[in-house]
């Protein structure tokens, strides 16, 4: 939070960037919009896409297996699949931490023709896990658009920042 | 048994008996190789180690004599450069105290290029932008006084370093535009989300004089740049993701901004595209631009090129095409380009190899295969 605090402090200062100060609110508001959402959304276990994460695998259906790069929600993930390292595609892997603060992409589910608004955390406090690596980037913008970037270690206000894999968890359907 | 035995012996005198009468080998010493001294077509490979993140290295290639010169240690997601006189390395990176895990130290590592030892050292705040390398993340001024400092926490701002005194001088918010585009001896830009530049001017000590933004020169939501900027003989030449070549003169006190041209032509616009992780290299003298294209769509821009094109800066017409397929290259994700008289381009491949081309011709000289794990950004002198 101390970050948090010293960027109002200092984004008060000075009128002439305006447009871009605002354009940081909005991008953190949507950052802390994400980060609260996580928790108040319960995990859908009883939706289509959670439902099919063991059933699926292995029958050659790339969408609908978590453990495949080709899977829908991954569809802007950059990293280390934590469903192939002793995680989920919505869960951290043991021993591991998830981070706060995130970027938000728009995935389309074939399986009901629905967009949905997915959230990419990061797992964090283990070196990476080397495993299933899968770069996706539909949608995904450089980092001065941190709210769609990729690139940026999203453990970085962790208290161990080291980067271990990546997950995408549906915060909602998208609004068209 | 006697047989075999006889002819083997009878073999063993022909043979055996010069070997025995051979003087030893003398006793080695043992030493420290010395670095070759630093040439032009010397090109520094960052090597991000992605599976292995806390140990990320920087290579030193040779182009010549296609030979590994040595290693550079890079911690953590790291930020690599070059002085501006080619003599030190910097790094920023962060260590934990467990190596894993444990306290985050930020840092920023000099390593004097003549005999790759780590020379000194600038602790930080732990605000270090943690992201894919770019020369932008971490880099000098033009006299060297001072060098820049990206931070993303996610609140962005940057930090003014004195390289010779070894001190943090101060810490300048940015509202939101992030990385640290050097110009003259003492300005700082910043992209912002707005698609503007943010350009900070320095004062002696290193803290803010005076601030500026420019008018919007690309549209973010239509076609973004890609952040690396590509340095060139006023500034440095940004490209897009749908092809369109932003050169910004730097050389005066705000950036002025060329007239935008593309890459491709109408017909090729949104099928042939750019992309990778370091997306263009411009040789100066030639005025000529390299850029790695693919055949792709949207969200395509991280996929490495099948084909290297080559543009003349000023008449910003495409002089060469080389398609990289015939090479039985993988597609190429990072290049580079030598600044003297017969310069070498470098191409690193999404296998993890590194290509080695005659500049001038694209002819291939070399590729050397599995230069570490993850090259991502190659650098030369």
């Amino acid at each position: 939070m101390r970050s948090i605090d010293e960027l109002f402090e200092k984004s008060s200062r000075s009128l002439a960037q305006r447009t871009s100060r605002r354009s940081l609110l909005a991008t953190l508001g949507k950052l802390l919009t994400g980060a609260a959402l996580i928790p108040l959304l319960p995990m859908d276990r009883s939706s289509r896409a959670e439902a099919a994460e063991p059933a699926e695998k292995g029958k050659g259906n790339a969408a609908a297996d978590p453990q495949s790069c080709e899977y829908w929600k991954y569809c802007a993930i950059d990293g280390f699949l934590c469903s192939c390292c002793g995680g989920t595609s919505n869960s951290c892997p043991p021993g591991t931490s998830p981070s706060p603060i995130t970027w938000i992409g728009t995935c389309h589910n074939p399986a009901d023709d629905r967009d949905y608004i997915v959230s990419y955390n990061d797992c964090c406090g283990k070196v990476s896990c080397g495993n299933c690596e899968c770069n996706r980037n539909e949608r995904e913008k450089p980092m001065y658009r941190p709210s769609r970037n990729n690139d940026l270690n999203w453990c970085m206000a962790n208290a161990d920042s080291n980067y271990h894999c990546s997950v995408s968890v549906i915060l909602g359907v998208a609004e068209k | 048994m006697n047989t075999l035995i006889l002819p083997a012996a009878a073999l063993c005198l022909a043979t055996c008996t010069p070997l025995l009468a051979a003087a030893p080998l003398p006793a080695e010493r043992l030493s420290v190789a010395p670095l070759p001294p630093n040439n032009p077509h010397r090109v520094y490979v960052v090597d991000d180690a992605f599976e292995n993140e806390i140990d990320a290295r920087v290579h030193l290639f040779d182009g010549d004599t296609y030979q590994r010169l040595g290693q550079i240690d890079a911690g953590f997601n790291p930020a690599f450069n070059l002085s501006p006189d080619a003599k030190t390395s910097i790094v920023g990176t962060t260590y934990f105290s467990r190596g894993s895990r444990g306290v985050r130290t930020d840092v920023v590592e000099f390593t004097d290029n003549s005999n790759l030892k780590v020379t000194h050292e600038i602790v930080l705040p732990s605000k270090r932008a943690m992201t894919l390398p770019t020369i932008f993340s971490l880099t000098y001024s033009a006299d060297a006084r001072f060098v820049y400092v990206s931070y993303i926490t996610p609140a962005a701002s940057f930090g003014v370093l004195d390289p010779a005194k070894s001190t943090v001088l101060a810490e300048i918010d940015t509202a939101g535009c992030v990385l640290v585009i050097p110009s003259g001896p003492n300005r700082v830009s910043s992209i912002c989300e707005s698609g503007r530049l943010l350009t900070v001017t320095l004062d002696a000590e290193g803290h803010e004089a005076s601030r500026s933004m420019s008018e919007p020169f690309f549209n973010p939501d239509v076609d973004p740049i890609f952040a690396q900027g590509i340095p060139s003989n006023d500034g440095y030449t940004f490209l897009s993701f749908l092809g369109e070549v932003h050169q910004v003169n730097f050389s005066g006190a705000q950036p002025v901004f060329g007239t935008p041209w593309s890459l491709v032509s109408p017909a090729e616009k949104g099928h042939w595209r750019t992309g990778g992780t370091q997306v263009g290299a411009i040789q100066r003298k030639l005025d000529r631009l390299y850029v790695p294209m693919h055949v792709g769509g949207e969200g395509s821009h991280k996929d490495g090129g099948t084909e290297i094109w080559v543009f003349d800066l000023k008449t910003h017409q495409r002089v060469a095409r080389w398609p990289l397929e015939h090479e039985k290259l993988a597609p190429v994700l990072a290049v580079q380009v030598s600044q003297d008289d017969a310069p070498l381009l470098f191409a690193a491949t999404n296998h993890s190899d590194l290509a080695v081309f005659d500049a001038m011709t694209g002819r291939l000289r070399h590729v050397e295969n599995k230069l570490g794990q993850t090259p991502w950004v190659l650098l030369t002198p």
